[in-house]
């Protein structure tokens, strides 16, 4: 029902901002922009998901505009805007199944000199980290991130109100999300995953339910950042009240279902010049209100978590970027003495390196990327490089593989060690 | 005798006077730089131009690139502060660079990724790398810190001032040397050619075109030539328009994030 609906509101809007198509062209209408492409991911790895060969094969038409009001009315006044973003998508790995995926769709204004608000579907992030998500806790898309979509598609959109207030010392953002909207994360027809009903990594064979919080009111998210600058660095703070957008704790085991348990983070950042680079330290404490004391064996602990970031550009068109990430489990004897003998057990901490080469070759037309996961306390590594290669400014050529390790198959990253792929997309933008 | 006298009395006066006219001559090879500096970089409070480049490469592929850009000086001749918005090529539309120029080693910048609503912070090390993979890099763009280098007035001869500008520090630095031609009338920088250690010259930057804009000499039409691996870069400026009334607060996370309207149309 709901891509129908959407299907019905892209119609609209392409109708509404189409007459371009129509032969009717004129200086003000918005112009429409968007892009063809083919994606292939080829599996290295056997599991047990629907396919042995791929796990990408699809192809997909974004189209995006933006209609600005004009002339002499409120609407204009208030620089209101509509933005719209969509990819038709025919899938092949489902056969063929075709869809429609909404990715903007929203009314952006500037009701007071103070504040911006943006309306709708919409694209959320904010944080310091690079791959890495401690207070961004919007919806991601893991499927896409592991099967070699682009990395605009790791965000996915949420449908929310975001207030962004500027008073006079420092700057506010307000995020009101009435429906919460969890991760994309392996189910088993695609991706494997480990799952603890199947004690080992599973495929189509895996069936888990996961149980999303009824529509209420009082599951409504809440997400708030206030920021300021100060010279050269920028500092802020952040609150999320939800649910974590990844199903970790058990609802209700003999029935295999999982749930999204209630989440409250509080954050702050900073990030400026340093050594002759750009820094970035950021922490978050989760705190699980339905674990609070952390006794609960099936419901995810609180937790706390510390980030520190580098950048520096070597010059010659090379980049290097390097993290560091430290997980705590707050409670951590509680939730050992509560577990049961038959249960997989987490540490408490998780170490967790990462490291970004980005370099460009022949006028910035070839870029190398080479980003690597490494946790030290896990033994489990995840490395992604890719070559993109601007053939025009409309024909583009990415290549690139997802290498996962792992020593156990319940770590974060070792789970996902049958998805090795190597993936390569054409686009023809336009 | 009298000859004598006359003789002495000009070798005297050169040796006083000289010492004077050789700081007169070093102060005025600084002034005309600092000029020069203020007349490319720093024309009116503020400015805003659409900018084209079209970028041919070695073997004859052209690349298109368009933008706005934004400008607001926030101290004469030191703190710049740019916004560029991207409209072309279509992958990178409504993508948002921003600069801010200080007049110490590093500027900050800042990158606004609109796909991801990710506004990222970019390391400012290498002024000397390729501005949106065109011939022209960062400096170009931004303006060369003059102080980073020291200048000899070789020729002032004809219509321009002839200038060597050598690094004081050759760390970064992919030229040994340039000289550059200022324009006597505007003090307009026409023309720049870097050259490396064996004194080849490996690349040069023109103004082809300089108009009047509201009295102030524009360039609008430029060309970067890399002579090393050839290809070059012609950058177009059109709508040029001085002291519109851009405000600090455009140069912010909250302009990245929703470009401003008024300006970027």
């Amino acid at each position: 029902m709901g891509k129908v609906k959407f299907i019905i509101l892209s119609v609209t809007v392409l109708s509404i901002i189409s007459p371009v198509f129509a032969g009717k062209a004129s200086a003000k209408m918005p112009e429409m922009h968007g892009f063809i492409e083919a994606d292939l991911g080829l599996k290295l790895t056997d599991d047990t998901t629907k396919r042995d060969d791929y796990n990408l094969l699809e192809q997909r038409l974004q189209l995006k505009s933006m209609y600005f009001f004009e002339g002499d009315n409120l609407l204009s006044q208030k620089s209101t805007a509509i933005n719209f973003k969509g990819d038709f998508v025919v899938d092949e790995y489902y056969s063929g199944k075709t869809s429609f995926d909404l990715r903007e769709l929203n009314v952006s204004l500037t009701p007071f000199d103070f504040m911006d608000t943006k309306l709708g579907h919409q694209i959320l992030t904010w944080g310091t980290g690079d791959y890495l998500f401690l207070n961004d806790l919007f919806p991601k898309d893991y499927i896409s991130f592991f099967t070699g979509r682009d990395d605009e598609y790791l965000k996915k959109p949420s449908d929310a109100a975001r207030f962004m207030v500027y008073p006079k010392y420092f700057n506010m953002d307000l995020v009101f999300i009435p429906i919460f909207e969890p991760n994309e994360t392996p189910k088993g027809d695609r991706l494997s995953f480990f799952d603890s009903f199947q004690g080992g990594i599973a495929g189509c064979d895996s069936d888990r339910d996961i149980s999303k919080p009824p529509r209420q009111i009082k599951n409504s998210v809440y997400a708030a950042r206030a920021y300021k600058n100060f010279g050269s660095y920028e500092g802020a703070m952040y609150f999320y009240r939800g649910f974590n957008p990844s199903p970790k704790s058990y609802k209700n085991e003999a029935a295999r279902q999982l749930y999204y348990e209630r989440l409250d983070a509080y954050g702050s950042s900073i990030r400026g010049p340093i050594l002759d680079g750009i820094g970035n330290g950021e922490v978050s404490y989760y705190y699980s209100p339905d674990d609070s004391k952390g006794n609960i064996r099936t419901v995810q602990n609180s937790m706390i978590k510390y980030l520190l970031g580098y950048e520096k550009d070597m010059g010659n068109d090379l980049r290097l970027g390097f993290q560091y990430m430290l997980e705590q489990i707050l409670d951590y004897k509680q939730y050992r003495n509560a577990l049961l003998a038959t249960d997989y057990s987490w540490d408490e901490f998780r170490h967790i390196l990462t490291n970004r080469i980005t370099k460009y070759f022949v006028n910035q037309t070839v870029k190398l990327s080479v980003f690597t996961f490494f946790s030290p306390s896990d033994m489990d590594a995840y490395t992604r490089p890719s070559v993109t290669w601007n053939i025009t400014d409309a024909w583009t050529w990415t290549t690139g593989a997802n290498l996962i390790w792992g020593k156990d198959d319940t770590t974060e990253l070792g789970n996902m060690k049958n998805n090795k792929n190597i993936f390569t997309r054409l686009r023809y933008s336009f | 005798m009298k000859r004598l006298i006359n003789y002495l009395v000009l070798v005297g006066c050169m040796v006083i006077l000289a010492p004077g006219l050789l700081s007169a001559q070093e102060l005025a090879v600084e002034e005309i730089v600092q000029k020069a500096n203020l007349a490319s970089y720093y024309a009116g409070n503020d400015g805003k131009s659409n900018v084209k480049m079209t970028i041919t490469d070695s073997q004859g592929r052209v690349r298109n690139r368009e933008f706005k850009i934004l400008r607001l000086t926030t101290e004469e001749g030191k703190e710049q502060k740019f916004y560029v918005y991207f409209n072309k090529p279509s992958d990178v539309s409504k993508m948002v660079f921003m600069v801010w120029k200080h007049s110490g080693p590093d500027d900050d910048r800042w990158l606004y990724l609109p796909a991801l609503d990710l506004v990222r912070r970019i390391a400012a090390g290498d002024k000397r790398s390729s501005f949106v993979g065109s011939h022209f890099l960062y400096e170009d763009v931004s303006g060369r810190n003059i102080d980073v280098d020291t200048h000899e007035l070789i020729d002032s001869s004809g219509d321009y001032y002839k200038i060597k500008n050598i690094p004081k520090s050759s760390k970064g630095v992919e030229f040994a040397y340039y000289i550059v031609w200022v324009d006597k009338d505007n003090f307009m920088p026409m023309k720049a050619e870097y050259y490396n250690e064996q004194g080849k010259l490996i690349r040069s930057i023109e103004a082809l075109e300089v108009a009047d804009v509201e009295g102030y000499p524009t360039v609008v039409k430029s060309v970067a030539k890399d002579m090393e691996r050839s290809g070059e870069t012609m950058m177009e400026f059109s709508d040029v328009e001085y002291n519109v009334g851009l405000t600090d607060d455009i140069f912010t996370e909250r302009y990245l994030r929703r470009a401003p309207v008024k300006w970027v149309r």
